[in-house]
């Protein structure tokens, strides 16, 4: 019986990494670059999750159980302040939020 | 021999068989008789004719977020439930604390009003001479379904 | 397993004070919600009893929640040690301050009906920090380093009908996520690297001969991200300037001492028990061969003070100025931290003794002043040497402090970090410090200069400072000049604080 190898699983979490800090970069949109934020959150649960399968260690599964609460916590936080400045310039496009400069 | 693929593969198949069977004794059985009100698509009490960039109410927000939020906290008590009878009390009292802590988050969001949809006050038509109040209702509804 | 909980909830006396007092809060808020101005005595009352904990806790040593699982060694998830007990302490004390800062700030008391979210979420930062400082497991550390930046996010933004203030939650928190969701994917790879997300077990796995190097460097500068933008370092600075600009005064000035303290103490914990293999007689640390710290953060912190030292050149608004500033001073810090000596973090922690006491005081006239005139920009300070004498002087010892020019305890602070950095004969760093210092005295002096030496054009009223403002501009000024002259008790005392729990 063979299984999955271990490399696939992180590929996949390396690939979604890499796809969220892209999106961070280039992505104007502040909703977008949250969306970003939690694909980031969870490649690193992906590999969390990877490695503590193939340990047999279940502190990674329970460490991926906080991560999930803290990612929502995040996106709550998060949101609040998007309608808060909402309210206050009516966009939420990054670049003309620019009020300080240098 | 199958790999785990193979196996998500047939997964696959039996799944899209199974889809594909059901609609299509369904359609067998079932009588035909479209109106237009059935021919709607249900969606949550939403219009879904149109832009997509409706705004919401802003309130959908703030209940998605506290939703969010509770939903997310409960996936903590599974590996508490795993295990809290090792611990006895003790570990009895573990989740109590916790869940007591959640619901003074909860009384939190009443007492700040969170909670309340703030209904907007319904707007009564004034009688005309005309038209009774029934026929009102009527006439609204009608209209709806000619926009629609 | 359970007496092992049991017991450790012994040593864990000053978070569980905060917990419950962040409870009372939240919960006199909703009681009580007519009369909002009880709080902050609440909130007073909470932080001297978590101060009498930690102080209780000064020289005791020990692992607590020790998983049972681990068969060989009992290493714990949080340790308490002087070195801990030592910030945690700072940060009790440095609350204790802000929260009288608030008292006497305008923009708070503006705040009225939210008084009571803004005082719990101040004890959420301060749970975060005081757990960050004592945790050794690398899930203590994301989850204390996540409940203190959330909390700081939503303070950032608390002035939400002003533009400033959103702005700056909004770019605090964008750049937040990314650096600990980096951070955390740093932390993935570290555990897979060794199966253990324990610093002490990390520590032993990697001096085995089958770690791949350089997927152990890849994880450390992941890991260094996360905790570099909590300190502020270099290349993460750049939501400092703007978030201590636009958040309110209060919470720029506790921003930019405890939580930036919690995060040091969290570098040094995590440099000195995950990558030091021992310490020598003479103090210096030696560090495991897999990753050169020492390097990184000799590049860094020259980077960083550099770079805030000449950005705060040209800052015309003084709360950006003094943000410049204290991405200077975390440079000068974290020279302390790359010599890897005993010696260097007693010069940190002096440091941070005095850093705290002159930073929030230039803050906290700052804040007086802007609640007269409304402003902080540095054209506004013309003339107020003669209008506000008390405060004018107090904000110019507080700024030569931060300088650190001879009878105030800034000098000290410097002084024992050039002697530090010229024992571990890394004197072209100590230069290249030292030059910096000339360049932040001319931003420093430039304040001085408009209360002094310049005409204001327009006609101000006298600013008179309450008593209850005389009096705590009193108790930050009279230690920093009483320590410039006789220091050697803070000395002592940062020496015999200044032993983490070994491996």
């Amino acid at each position: 019986m063979n299984t999955i190898p271990m490399e696939y699983y992180l590929l996949i979490s390396a690939f979604m990494f890499s796809v969220g800090v892209t999106g961070v970069l280039i992505r104007r949109n502040a909703i977008v670059v949250f969306m970003c934020i939690e694909l980031m959150l969870n490649s690193a649960n992906l590999a969390l999750v990877t490695f503590s399968s193939f340990l047999g260690d279940p502190a990674g599964q329970v460490f991926v159980f906080f991560v999930m609460t803290v990612a929502a916590a995040e996106a709550a936080v998060g949101l609040a302040i998007i309608i808060a400045i909402f309210r206050n310039k009516l966009t939420v496009n990054i670049d003309e939020i620019n009020i300080f400069k240098w | 021999m199958l790999t785990e693929f193979g196996k998500i593969f047939i997964f696959l198949l039996l799944a899209i068989g199974f889809v594909g069977i059901a609609l299509f004794a369904a359609k067998l059985i079932r009588p035909h008789r479209p109106t237009k009100e059935k021919l709607l698509i249900y969606e949550c009490g939403e219009n879904v004719e149109g832009s997509p960039w409706v705004k919401f109410n802003i309130r959908f927000y703030v209940v998605a977020l506290i939703f969010l939020i509770f939903d997310v906290e409960v996936v903590l008590l599974f590996p508490w439930a795993l295990t809290y009878q090792e611990f006895g009390f003790y570990g009895f009292l573990v989740g109590v604390i916790f869940l007591l802590i959640l619901g003074l988050g909860m009384a939190y969001e009443w007492r700040k009003g969170d909670l309340n949809w703030d209904r907007t006050k319904p707007n009564i038509p004034e009688l005309s001479k005309i038209l009774t109040n029934k026929n009102v209702s009527n006439v609204k509804i009608d209209e709806q379904i000619k926009e629609s | 397993m359970i007496n092992e909980i049991l017991n450790s909830i012994t040593f864990i006396y000053p978070e569980l004070a905060v917990s419950i007092f962040l409870l009372i809060i939240v919960l006199v808020d909703l009681v009580f919600h007519k009369d909002k101005k009880y709080i902050p005595y609440i909130s007073l009352a909470g932080l001297v009893i978590t101060g009498i904990l930690v102080l209780n806790q000064i020289g005791i040593t020990h692992f607590a929640f020790v998983p049972q699982l681990s068969a060989v060694k009992k290493y714990g998830m949080m340790t308490i040690d002087p070195f801990g007990s030592y910030f945690k302490l700072l940060v009790v004390v440095t609350s204790i301050l802000i929260i009288f800062f608030t008292i006497a700030s305008e923009e708070v008391i503006d705040l009225k009906e939210r008084l009571g979210e803004f005082h719990a979420l101040i004890y959420g930062m301060i749970l975060g920090m005081l757990v960050m400082i004592s945790a050794s497991d690398l899930i203590l550390i994301y989850l204390s380093l996540e409940l203190l930046s959330l909390s700081s996010y939503v303070l950032a933004g608390f002035l939400k009908l002003r533009e400033r203030s959103s702005e700056a939650s909004l770019k605090y928190v964008i750049y937040g996520s990314v650096s600990s969701g980096l951070m955390l994917f740093g932390i993935s790879i570290i555990y897979g690297l060794t199966g253990s997300t324990n610093l002490y077990v990390i520590n032993s796995l990697i001096q085995g001969p089958q770690i791949n190097l350089f997927t152990l460097s890849f994880s450390s500068i992941l890991m260094f991200v996360g905790i570099g933008y909590k300190i502020s370092a270099a290349p993460f600075h750049f939501w400092t300037p703007d978030v201590y600009e636009g958040a309110p005064i209060s919470i720029t000035a506790y921003l930019s001492v405890a939580s930036k303290a919690a995060g040091f103490a969290l570098l040094i914990r995590f440099i000195q028990t995950g990558f030091t293999s021992f310490i020598s007689e003479d103090g210096y640390w030696t560090l495991i061969a897999v990753f050169d710290w020492q390097a990184l953060l000799i590049a860094i912190s020259i980077l960083t003070m550099t770079l805030g030292n000449f950005s705060a050149l040209w800052q015309d608004n003084l709360k950006r100025m003094l943000a410049y500033s204290s991405i200077a001073h975390a440079g000068y810090i974290l020279l302390g931290i790359a010599v890897l000596s005993n010696q260097g973090l007693i010069a940190v922690l002096i440091y941070f003794f005095v850093y705290m006491l002159m930073n929030i005081g230039a803050f906290y006239v700052v804040m007086l002043i802007s609640n007269k005139t409304g402003s902080e920009n540095i054209d506004d300070y013309d003339g107020l040497g003669a209008k506000a004498p008390f405060l004018g002087v107090a904000l110019a010892i507080f700024l030569i402090s931060l300088t650190g020019l001879p009878p105030t305890a800034g000098f000290i602070a410097k002084l024992y970090l050039f002697i530090a950095l010229i024992d571990a004969n890394m004197i072209v760093v100590a230069i290249i410090a030292l030059l910096n210092t000339v360049v932040s005295l001319y931003y420093y002096v430039r304040v001085l200069k408009h209360m002094y030496l310049t005409k204001s054009e327009r006609e101000q009223e006298n600013i008179t400072p309450s008593i209850g403002s005389l009096v705590y501009l009193l108790v930050l000024l009279i230690p920093i000049l009483f320590f410039g002259i006789y220091f050697t008790p803070i000395v002592e005392f940062a020496r015999s604080c200044v032993s983490l729990l070994g491996i």
